[in-house]
């Protein structure tokens, strides 16, 4: 039945379904995870790293979040050669906003920016759709912190706590248990390696299969860091500490 | 009121920048104003764009402000793009493109550099014409409208290998008696003096005329 009505992206089905956006959206599903929580004070990021063999060279910064500008990174889930190019149009896009206003771009308006460039590629020139879902971790003087995610169609929305990629679903239905409202950073890091160990692909997590992120202002200036494996390993142990804790006091009563 | 005249000199101010021992200092003049009416005594033409990178853009005002963005604009990406800082050298070329794009139409203004290397932390001055040509020498380069006096001054007072103190003094008070003698700049100045591990900017006390 979709045979006849998905090979043209500008095309609805009779349903009333854009196939090729929904094929992308499929693409997304196949690539690594990648969650953002929002604390009170700042948002985690973390992405799981796919490619760890040990031929590949490091990356410069990370596999998969990127920095759009001082106020602004993203973390990617999908096709990154089609992430890349969105990239790229971030930074401009922010950099052009910055040269008229003289003033950084709001957060929700460079989300917005790009997702309008997504859906163009759903509706006008007949080329595909971007594969690619994002999240958004950004901040500005008039919301502060904001996290947001898009996807392929070029539709997007703000979150408290969000997954896109692989598991996402099982990862999204644990967050929407377990969040709450008003995190500290550091609980928000502890529910991340909690929610991915759940989660991930693979068999069982470790620091080098995962990318964590903190997104944290100081002093009137953003800063994005990466955790180093040291403290996502420590990370880990300590859930896996607390987890063996309440197994005993299970067994206790 | 005047028409427009030479745009080099029609808002005034000057910029000068000097080598040292591991160190580099750059200072501005402070004086704003529209012919010979000065309008304000707090527009320092250095701006930073690195950790140890200072450019002054004497010349006229609205093209000090727009190359400055501009120049934002470009080096912003750079970094984002190569993920570290930009070097001196690169960010002079970088400047020198942007004005020789506009060859024929120019910006009126004729920049200085001046920085450390980010990573081997060697000092670095240049200066460049309205139209981009560079120009990187071992020892000082001077911009404005008292580039006649600063030269001399500079010409006298400058020596190779100079401590932070001793480079601070000496662009100082070549600062201060070159654009003392010019009606269009003063009004204050400001010196920067970049090293290893620190960037202290001065006020100078000036004659305020």
């Amino acid at each position: 039945m979709a045979r006849r009505y998905d090979t043209r992206t500008t095309t609805f089905s009779p349903e009333g379904r854009l196939y090729q956006v929904e094929y992308a959206m499929e693409a997304v599903g196949h690539a690594g995870t990648c969650m953002g929580i929002l604390a009170r004070d700042g948002i985690v990021l973390a992405a799981e790293r796919r490619n760890i063999n040990k031929l590949l060279d490091e990356p410069a910064f990370s596999e998969k979040i990127y920095i759009i500008n001082d106020d602004l990174c993203v973390a990617v889930g999908g096709i990154t050669a089609d992430a890349n190019v969105l990239i790229d149009e971030m930074r401009l896009s922010a950099q052009r906003y910055l040269l008229q206003y003289q003033e950084p771009m709001p957060v929700e308006q460079l989300v917005s920016s790009i997702c309008d460039i997504k859906h163009a590629y759903t509706m006008f020139g007949g080329r595909r759709p971007f594969g690619v879902s994002m999240l958004y971790s950004g901040w500005d003087l008039n919301y502060g912190f904001q996290l947001y995610q898009s996807d392929p169609s070029g539709n997007f929305s703000g979150w408290k706590a969000t997954c896109i990629g692989s598991n996402a679903a099982a990862a999204n239905s644990m967050l929407d248990q377990e969040y709450t409202e008003n995190m500290s950073i550091d609980e928000a890091l502890s529910l991340t390696i909690k929610v991915l160990n759940k989660s991930m692909t693979m068999s069982k997590l470790s620091a080098d299969k995962v990318e964590v992120a903190v997104f944290t202002r100081k002093e009137g200036h953003t800063y994005l860091s990466l955790l180093p494996q040291s403290k996502v390993e420590k990370l880990i142990k300590d859930l896996e500490e607390a987890e063996l804790a309440k197994k005993e006091a299970e067994k206790k009563t | 009121h005047l028409s427009m005249a030479n745009p080099m000199s029609y808002n005034g101010g000057c910029v000068m920048a000097m080598k040292g021992r591991n160190c580099v200092a750059i200072a501005s003049d402070l004086r704003f104003g529209v012919q010979m009416q000065t309008i304000s005594m707090e527009f320092d033409k250095v701006q930073q764009m690195g950790p140890r990178l200072f450019v002054g853009f004497p010349g006229l005002a609205t093209d000090t402000q727009t190359v400055f963005q501009r120049m934002q604009f470009r080096k912003n990406l750079y970094e984002l793009r190569e993920n570290k800082s930009v070097r001196p050298q690169t960010l002079m070329n970088m400047i020198s493109n942007l004005l020789y794009e506009r060859r024929f139409g120019p910006y009126f203004v004729e920049p200085v550099v001046a920085g450390l290397d980010p990573i081997s932390l060697e000092p670095y001055v240049a200066t460049m014409d309205l139209i981009g040509c560079p120009m990187e020498p071992e020892d000082f380069v001077v911009s404005g409208t008292c580039t006649e006096q600063m030269f001399g001054m500079c010409e006298t007072l400058w020596q190779p290998d100079m401590s932070p103190d001793e480079l601070f003094e000496c662009i100082s008070q070549a600062m201060l008696n070159a654009f003392d003698r010019d009606a269009a700049s003063g009004w204050g100045c400001h010196v920067y003096l970049i090293e290893r591990d620190q960037v202290t900017v001065r006020a100078l006390k000036a004659r305020m005329d």
